[in-house]
């Protein structure tokens, strides 16, 4: 690890960030489902699931999809060798994206929930479970971009994620009894547990967030080894 | 003098196909060393070895006195700069911006920059966008990127095949400059005029093997027969062997004005590793 080469892939990714109209449309997707929300009810409080529909959206369309995205692309471009073969080490170039891809969250999480209603996540168990479920789908995102080999390959890998991860609480609406099995499994996936977490004073959900983070970093991990075998 | 890369005994064995076998080289430290092949002699798989981007099957190397165990790592990394056969640039960002990045990986002064784009002559090109630059110049921001650290020691794969031969002289002009300064350059080409200008020793490479080294005019003086070839104003063209009766007869032609062009036999590169392998260069 090395800060000044973490902060020069940092820049780096920042300026293409902003240059790349593909990605520039994903933040903008929750910010518009948000006054979306806001527009079919206004003035009302937002019931907090609403809330973590937005949270979900942005989780797998911005954080999952832009380090998956950053990654095959230096892949696919082949310029992730110049960067490999430089003094920087692959963590370098990882820790550098996920800090864009954090930055890039951030903004677009605080957006979309100024617009909807922010009043329910301004507490410390909602913003840790918060930074918990932004680790979840980070991890996530760079264990399926180490194999994604090109960026059209990543719309296929983000698909499957984002109607899992972050849209659980939409599977849960439509309609399923109390006593499905699909639905009890549902229950136990992170976004499930957090709107969970509102109705009681309980730390468990967070613990229970907790398990899928190691889960998601195990699974990272794994892939992390599997593509350094290939060579 | 002082050797900056050994290669004794290297094997690479891709599955069951054996891309290099036992290959013997060594580069001295401020030479410009070429690699010369046809099209899968393994010289892209020799530099990818040579900077720990592949592992060797077998065989023991040294590249700036370090082991190939050492090849991963930032000491080694940023002392040496590679221009590889399909290195790429961030598309998106300017000339300048890219040239930033690897400035501030490698460490390098931010000055660096202008003093590079100047080598390669595209000190006018700094705050264009890569995707709107040709292959030529890509080329040689690329070049810059391989050089921008000032490495002690580089490796370049066909640093000048996108390129036109006016700029093509002017990275060779370049590259003498930088050597005269001291760099080292290991190089790969399928450009003879090229090895023969620029080399102070050539290798060259086919089915894995090292067919012949030397330098190349040592090379074209040993493989030529050393026979006069004269045309002369009738038009007749001549082969005569180099030795003392020819001398008289040669002398009296030229006293007789018939001699239009004479000339020693000297083979290119080229028509040397057609010799030696059976295949042309290219
Ligand atoms: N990653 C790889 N996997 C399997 N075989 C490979 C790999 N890389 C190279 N080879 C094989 O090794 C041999 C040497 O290839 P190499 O790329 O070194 O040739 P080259 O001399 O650079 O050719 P060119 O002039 O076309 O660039 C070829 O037979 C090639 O098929
Ligand atoms: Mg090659």
């Amino acid at each position: 690890m090395h800060l000044q080469r973490i902060h020069a892939i940092f820049e780096k990714d920042m300026k293409d960030f902003m240059k790349n109209t593909m990605m520039l449309l994903m933040p903008i997707v929750p910010i518009i489902l948000a006054f979306f929300y806001r527009q079919m009810g206004p003035g009302e409080e937002m019931p907090v699931m609403m809330g973590y529909i937005i949270v979900g959206v942005t989780y797998s369309a911005v954080t999952a999809n832009c380090i998956m995205a950053m990654m095959a692309e230096e892949n696919e471009k082949k310029t992730l060798r110049g960067l490999i073969m430089s003094p920087a080490s692959f963590l370098d170039v990882i820790i550098g994206k996920s800090l864009v891809t954090g930055f890039m969250t951030l903004i677009t999480l605080v957006l979309s929930l100024l617009i909807l209603g922010i009043d329910s996540f301004l507490n410390t168990r909602a913003i840790l479970g918060l930074v918990l479920l932004f680790l979840f789908f980070l991890f996530l995102g760079i264990g399926v971009g180490l194999f994604a080999k090109s960026i059209s390959t990543v719309s296929v890998y983000v698909m499957p994620i984002m109607f899992l991860f972050g849209f659980t609480p939409m599977i849960e609406l439509m309609g399923l009894s109390e006593d499905n099995l699909v639905k009890k499994i549902l229950d136990l996936f992170p976004i499930s547990q957090l709107i969970e977490m509102h109705d009681s004073a309980s730390w468990l959900p967070l613990g229970m967030v907790g398990i899928w983070v190691v889960a998601a970093a195990l699974f990272m991990y794994v892939c992390f080894i599997k593509t350094r075998q290939d060579d | 003098m002082e050797n900056v890369v050994q290669v004794n005994g290297l094997r690479k064995v891709f599955h069951e196909n054996i891309a290099m076998d036992d290959v013997h080289f060594n580069v001295k430290k401020g030479e410009i060393f070429g690699l010369l092949g046809p099209s899968g002699s393994g010289k892209t798989t020799t530099i990818k070895i040579l900077t720990g981007e592949l592992k060797p099957s077998s065989g023991d190397i040294e590249v700036l006195g370090m082991k190939s165990d050492m090849f991963q790592t930032a000491s080694f990394q940023s002392q040496i700069g590679i221009l590889s056969d399909n290195s790429a640039l961030y598309e998106r960002l300017t000339v300048y911006d890219n040239l930033k990045l690897f400035c501030k990986l490698y460490s390098a002064p931010l000055q660096q920059i202008a003093v590079t784009l100047r080598e390669v002559n595209m000190e006018k090109e700094g705050g264009k966008v890569v995707s709107k630059l040709s292959k030529g110049m890509k080329q040689r921001v690329l070049l810059a990127k391989a050089l921008i650290h000032q490495p002690k020691l580089v490796f370049l794969d066909e640093p000048t095949s996108a390129l036109d031969p006016g700029n093509a002289a002017y990275i060779h002009r370049g590259l003498q400059k930088l050597n005269e300064a001291g760099t080292t350059i290991l190089l790969t080409t399928h450009n003879m005029e090229e090895a023969t200008e620029l080399c102070d020793r050539v290798a060259f490479l086919d089915q894995g093997k090292i067919q012949e080294m030397d330098n190349p005019d040592a090379l074209r003086y040993k493989y030529s027969t050393h026979n006069f070839h004269i045309e002369t104003f009738e038009g007749k063209k001549l082969v005569m062997i180099n030795d003392v009766k020819s001398a008289d007869k040669i002398g009296q032609m030229i006293a007789d004005g018939q001699v239009k062009t004479m000339h020693t036999d000297h083979p290119t590169l080229g028509q040397i590793f057609l010799k030696l392998t059976g295949k042309e260069l290219v």
